[in-house]
C-alpha cells in the first residue's frame, strides 16, 4: 500500500500517492478559496506538511480524508490571510457536457440562468455555510468525510448543511 | 436529495476549477526526511524572540511601570495600564482581527466554535473567532488591552519541551496547578509560542500581548490568559472559568 510505504519513508511511494490525489486536493482548496494561485500554494504546502505527519499517520486509516483534511487547513489559513474569498464561476454553457438530447434554446436559457441565480446564492453565503455545502455537493464527499475534513463532528455537519440549505433557499427567494 | 440539493451537486459539476498542476515534482523537492515518531504526540515549543514589530503593530504597550491601578475581572485582580507608549497610528479593528481573527458577538462564537467556551463571570468586550475554532476573548479596548483569554481546540502541551526551550531562552517558567491540571506561567522576556497541531506540525502562534501569560489545558483545549497579572492572580482568574 503507498501510504504504508510512504508512512516508512519511501519517497517514490509519496510521490505516487501525490499523484493519485492532487486532482481532489486541488479541488479542494479551490472550491475553498476561489483562487488558483492559493489553491496550488495550499495543496503544495499540504502535500509537504502531511509527508512530515505521515509517521504519525495511523496505520490502516483512510488516506484521503486525512490529506484533506491538512490541505482544507491551509486553504482556510490563507483565505484567512488574505482576508477575502473568491467568488466561484461557472464554466461557460458550451463547454458543459452533456449526454442528453440537446435543450430547445428557451429552454437552455432557462437553465443557465438558474445555475447562474443559484451559484451567486451561494458565493453570498457565508464561508462556514459555503465550506459545508461545498464538501458535500460540490465535492460531492458524504458526511464523515466532510466531518474529517472539516475537524467537526458528523452530526454537526449534519446540522450545518441543514441550515445552510435554509439559507441558501432564503437566498434564492430574495 | 431535495432538488436543491441535486441542482448543488450539477452545479459543482459545472463549475470552473482550473486544470490541476503537476504537484509531485514541486512537492518531492520539497520534502525533508521523515521526522522520527514523537513519542509525545502533541508539543508546544517555546522560544524567546523580538516582538517589537508585533507590539507596534498590536499598539500594546511593553509598560509594565505604567500600571496604575486595579480592576477586577471575575474573582481575580488585574492590573491595568493607563498610559500607553507613543506608537505608530494603526486602525486597530483591522490589526486586531489580523492577529486575532474574526470579529464575532458573544452568541456566535459560541454558537460557531464547535465546543463549549469555557468563560468568566464579566463578559468580554470583544469577541474573536480565529484560525483552527479559536476563540479570544478581549477585555478593554484595541488599543488598551487588560485581558486576553484563548482558548483553542486540538491543542496540548509538553512539559518537558517547556523547560528545556523557554530556560534557555530567557523566559521565566514556573509550573502551576489550574483546577488540578498542570499549568505553566511565563513571564520574563517576551516569547513566541510555536503550537504543535494534531499532525505534530508546528503551528506559529505569538503571544499577543508579550505580558505575562499562563497556559494549561483542558477539556481537550489549550487555554492561555495573557495580562499584566501576577502568577496568583493568572491563577485565580483561570480557576474561576467556567
Amino acid at each position: 500500500m503507498l501510504a504504508e510505504r510512504a508512512r516508512r519513508g519511501d519517497e517514490h511511494a509519496y510521490g505516487e500517492l501525490v499523484r493519485a490525489y492532487q486532482g481532489i486536493a486541488y479541488r479542494t482548496a479551490y472550491l475553498l478559496t476561489g483562487s488558483a494561485a492559493d489553491a496550488e500554494e495550499a495543496t503544495q504546502t499540504g502535500f509537504v506538511k502531511a509527508w512530515k505527519a505521515l509517521p504519525r499517520f495511523r496505520a490502516g486509516a483512510e488516506f484521503r480524508p486525512w490529506l484533506l483534511r491538512i490541505v482544507a487547513n491551509e486553504a482556510h489559513n490563507r483565505r484567512r490571510s488574505a482576508k477575502r474569498r473568491e467568488a466561484l464561476g461557472l464554466r461557460a454553457a458550451a463547454e458543459v457536457a452533456s449526454g442528453d438530447a440537446v435543450p430547445s434554446p428557451e429552454a437552455q436559457a432557462l437553465r443557465e440562468e438558474q445555475r447562474h441565480e443559484l451559484l451567486a446564492a451561494v458565493n453570498r453565503l457565508d464561508e462556514r455555510d459555503r465550506d459545508v455545502l461545498a464538501c458535500r455537493y460540490f465535492l460531492e464527499l458524504g458526511e464523515e468525510e466532510t466531518a474529517q475534513v472539516l475537524g467537526v463532528r458528523r452530526g454537526t455537519v449534519k446540522s450545518r448543511t441543514a441550515r445552510a440549505l435554509d439559507r441558501l433557499r432564503g437566498e434564492l427567494e430574495r | 436529495m431535495s432538488e436543491l440539493e441535486q441542482a448543488l451537486v450539477a452545479l459543482g459539476r459545472e463549475l470552473v476549477v482550473p486544470e490541476t498542476p503537476d504537484l509531485a515534482p514541486r512537492v518531492l523537492a520539497a520534502l525533508e526526511r521523515p521526522a522520527r515518531p514523537s513519542r509525545i504526540r502533541l508539543v508546544v515549543v517555546f522560544a524567546a524572540v523580538l516582538v517589537a514589530v508585533l507590539l507596534a503593530a498590536l499598539a500594546i504597550p511593553d509598560a509594565r511601570s505604567a500600571l496604575a491601578r486595579f480592576f477586577h475581572i471575575g474573582a481575580a485582580r488585574i492590573e491595568v495600564v493607563d498610559e500607553l507608549p507613543a506608537v505608530e497610528p494603526q486602525p486597530p479593528e483591522l490589526d486586531l482581527e489580523l492577529a486575532l481573527g474574526d470579529r464575532v458577538s458573544l452568541a456566535e462564537a459560541r454558537q460557531r466554535a464547535g465546543y463549549d467556551l469555557l468563560e468568566l463571570e464579566e463578559e468580554p468586550d470583544r469577541v474573536y473567532l480565529g484560525p483552527r475554532n479559536s476563540v479570544w476573548f478581549l477585555y478593554g479596548q484595541p488599543d488598551a488591552v487588560r485581558l486576553l483569554v484563548a482558548q483553542t481546540p486540538r491543542l496540548s502541551v509538553d512539559e518537558d519541551f517547556i523547560f528545556k526551550k523557554l530556560a534557555a531562552a530567557g523566559t521565566t517558567v514556573e509550573q502551576v496547578s489550574v483546577r488540578g491540571k498542570p499549568a505553566y506561567f511565563l513571564s520574563g522576556e517576551p516569547h513566541e509560542v510555536f503550537l504543535v497541531d494534531e499532525y505534530d506540525l508546528p503551528v506559529l502562534e505569538t503571544l499577543r500581548l508579550a505580558r505575562n501569560t499562563l497556559l494549561w489545558e483542558e477539556d481537550g483545549r489549550t487555554l492561555r490568559l495573557e495580562g499584566d497579572f501576577s502568577r496568583d492572580e493568572a491563577v485565580e482568574l483561570a480557576e474561576s472559568l467556567r
